[in-house]
């Protein structure tokens, strides 16, 4: 069996390793290589440059306005989300006390787990397109229901001074019900005794969630906060068709920007890897200092 | 410190037609540690979780030191619980689980750091405090389990199977624990188990339930002695009773060449409601002797015998009307059968129990 477990391995490690790299880890190092030059996309010609694209984006004023919407992205978008997905969790696992001892959850507590994860079946597209409409100006959903009331509306997405909210109130509406699954299932592992003692010792609903729920699910609430902080750093596809960007760069993010450069009129790929690259770095920062921070004891029951 | 009494408290789970608990009329009295004991199944939990008001009532009431407590919420109760697997918080330190409560209360700090620390003296868990439930043993948490509740200075303790999580032996160490700390406290007790050795030894009084209908309350002691009915008779006592549905006739119960006398009423409430000319005799295993072949005994067949150590038991198979019935007896270890020989067994006079064959209540 020594000699005999070498070729299984070697069998099962080779096709995906060969696979991974060929189609992960050579485009990362593609792209840093790219970033150096100044390839236009379309011409075989491309000269290195050194770190000049670098250099020209720490001086872009648009890259910066997209880095400050990306960053309150990150710094709201997880929080409203998973403080949203922790509170549906809790009501539906158990928000039911009145009249009924014991604990358990809201009346027509199934029901409403799937309306909340209707979102997560839908595509992005959909979700962009079906958003785009209740926003619109004249005879969306909102509007119209402001206007009902005799209320006046405002443009939504054509005005820069809501347009970038209403993009953000999407992608945590598009986000929750995939985190009340999550939450929810953590929870069922928890003894339902434990809630029992809580109750028992005179907790209130919030004292449960803030003092028992919330310390018992860290562990899924920090992977959570590591998605959606991966989420608010990128961001293009809503961005791309909700706004592009617009209207005058109020809802840009770096990843709508990176397409722009390469993609839009100037078809600059060497100045788009070099804010890929940023990006990749960034990315890769915010998931590790999340870890880091947020790291606990592990939760054990007896 | 408070009475407890059910008033023919019932619950039906939702989806099942027999109730898990039915008509419980039972009366705590103020510090007091009742047993409550049955099989698994019988609604000894169900009746306790009424109390913590973690189940509902749908019938009758329960009521805390006269105080209808039916319907409130477990907070309002004053009561604390132990749970089988003692639901410690596994975040919280063993100073925090137990000051939990109390903090909850808004109970100042002072307070709270006298009654953990006298709590934690009384348990030995001084050492402990700082840490976490998952750098404790098993006995460790259970005291840490009873800490917090003690903590509460609740009107009722409630525990629920608090030992069976620990090994044999700790088991019976936390036992004497558990029942000199209540004497100690002299808060008033409900206590759920399904082993009738902890009941016989814990208990100020034990009710036995079956099928969620109270069978007896009595002291270990009476419930022991004059069982109430064929359940409790073979529930209580390890080895269990000898329990029998054996012939009746004028003078008393046959059991194949032996006889076991009854009295003149016996035998007439045992023919009452369709006995059928038949009768339930029980004798415990202790309760008979091992006799010579000439002073009719019965002749039972020996297929194991267990060394106690102090004494033995043996275990062994009498024909018995055309069919093959089991016996226990516990005898001296130095008159201890071998495998295979007979041993004639003869109950002791007047420590036999009779029951009626049909509906096996006591006669």
């Amino acid at each position: 069996m020594r000699h005999g477990k070498w070729p299984l391995i070697v069998t099962f490690l080779v096709p995906p390793v060969l696979l991974y790299v060929a189609f992960v880890v050579s485009p990362y190092l593609q792209a840093f290589q790219i970033s150096t030059t100044d390839w236009l996309g379309y011409s075989p010609e491309a000269n290195s440059v050194g770190l000049a694209n670098f250099k020209a984006l720490w001086h872009d004023d648009y890259v910066w306005n997209a880095l400050k919407n990306n960053a309150i992205l990150l710094g709201l978008v997880p929080v409203l989300t998973i403080v949203l997905g922790l509170f549906f969790a809790t009501m539906l696992a158990m928000g039911g006390r009145s009249g009924r001892a014991g604990v358990t959850g809201v009346r027509g507590g199934a029901f409403y787990r799937t309306v909340y994860f209707f979102p997560q079946v839908l595509s992005v597209v959909i979700i962009a397109l079906l958003w785009k409409e209740v926003y619109h100006p004249n005879k969306g959903l909102l509007t119209s229901a402001l206007h009902g009331l005799g209320l006046p509306a405002p443009t939504w997405l054509g005005d820069p001074s809501t347009a970038f909210w209403c993009v953000l109130a999407v992608m945590v509406w598009s986000n929750v019900g995939f985190y009340v699954v999550l939450f929810g299932a953590a929870m069922s592992a928890v003894p339902k005794e434990i809630y029992e003692a809580v109750l028992l010792d005179g907790a209130s609903r919030f004292t449960t969630l803030r003092r028992v729920t919330l310390p018992l699910l860290w562990d899924t609430v920090q992977v959570a906060w590591v998605y959606l902080a991966i989420f608010a750093l990128d961001g293009f596809i809503l961005v791309q068709l909700m706004t592009n960007g617009g209207p005058n760069f109020s809802t840009d993010v770096i990843g709508v920007r990176m397409y722009d450069t390469a993609f839009g009129s100037e078809t600059k790929f060497g100045y788009a890897s070099a804010i890929g690259v940023v990006m990749f770095f960034l990315t890769l920062s915010v998931a590790v200092l999340s870890l880091r921070i947020g790291r606990r004891d592990r939760i054990e029951y007896s | 410190m408070a009475t407890v009494t059910y008033s023919k408290a019932s619950r039906v789970y939702p989806g099942q037609e027999r109730p898990a608990v039915n008509e419980l009329d039972l009366e705590i009295g103020d510090g007091e540690f009742l047993v409550l004991v049955g099989p698994s199944g019988c609604g000894k939990s169900t009746s306790l979780r009424m109390l913590a008001g973690l189940e509902d009532v749908d019938a009758g009431s329960i009521y805390i030191d006269q105080r209808d407590v039916t319907h409130l919420p477990p907070k309002a109760r004053d009561i604390a619980m132990v749970f089988q697997n003692y639901a410690l918080y596994p975040h919280m330190t063993v100073y925090e689980n137990m000051a939990f409560a109390l903090k909850l209360r808004k109970t100042s700090k002072s307070e709270i750091d006298r009654r953990v620390k006298e709590a934690a003296g009384l348990l030995q868990l001084e050492e402990y405090l700082s840490r976490k439930p998952k750098a404790l043993s098993g006995g460790q948490r259970q005291r840490v389990a009873m800490g917090r509740a003690i903590v509460r200075e609740p009107q009722v303790f409630l525990m629920d199977e608090p030992l069976s999580n620990l090994d044999a032996k700790l088991r019976v160490q936390t036992r004497t624990q558990i029942a000199s700390l209540q004497a100690k406290l002299g808060v008033t007790t409900v206590y759920v188990t399904h082993d009738q050795v902890e009941a016989m030894t814990m208990g100020h009084r034990v009710a036995v339930l079956l099928d969620g209908v109270l069978q007896q309350v009595d002291t270990p002691r009476a419930l022991y002695d004059t069982p109430a009915n064929v359940f409790v008779a073979g529930f209580m006592g390890s080895p269990a009773m000898n329990i029998k549905t054996v012939p009746l006739n004028e003078q008393g119960a046959e059991f194949a060449e032996l006889q076991i006398p009854l009295t003149r009423e016996q035998v007439a409430a045992a023919r009452a409601e369709g006995g059928d000319g038949k009768v339930t005799v029980g004798f415990r295993p202790e309760d008979c002797d091992l006799v010579s072949p000439t002073e009719g005994g019965m002749p039972v067949v020996v297929e194991l015998v267990e060394d106690l150590g102090s004494d033995a038991n043996v275990y062994g198979h009498a024909a018995l009307g055309g069919n093959s019935e089991r016996f226990v007896v516990r005898t001296d270890r130095r008159s201890m059968p071998n495998m295979g020989d007979t041993v004639f067994v003869k109950p002791r006079t007047g420590r036999s129990h009779v029951f009626h064959a049909t509906t096996g209540s006591r006669i």
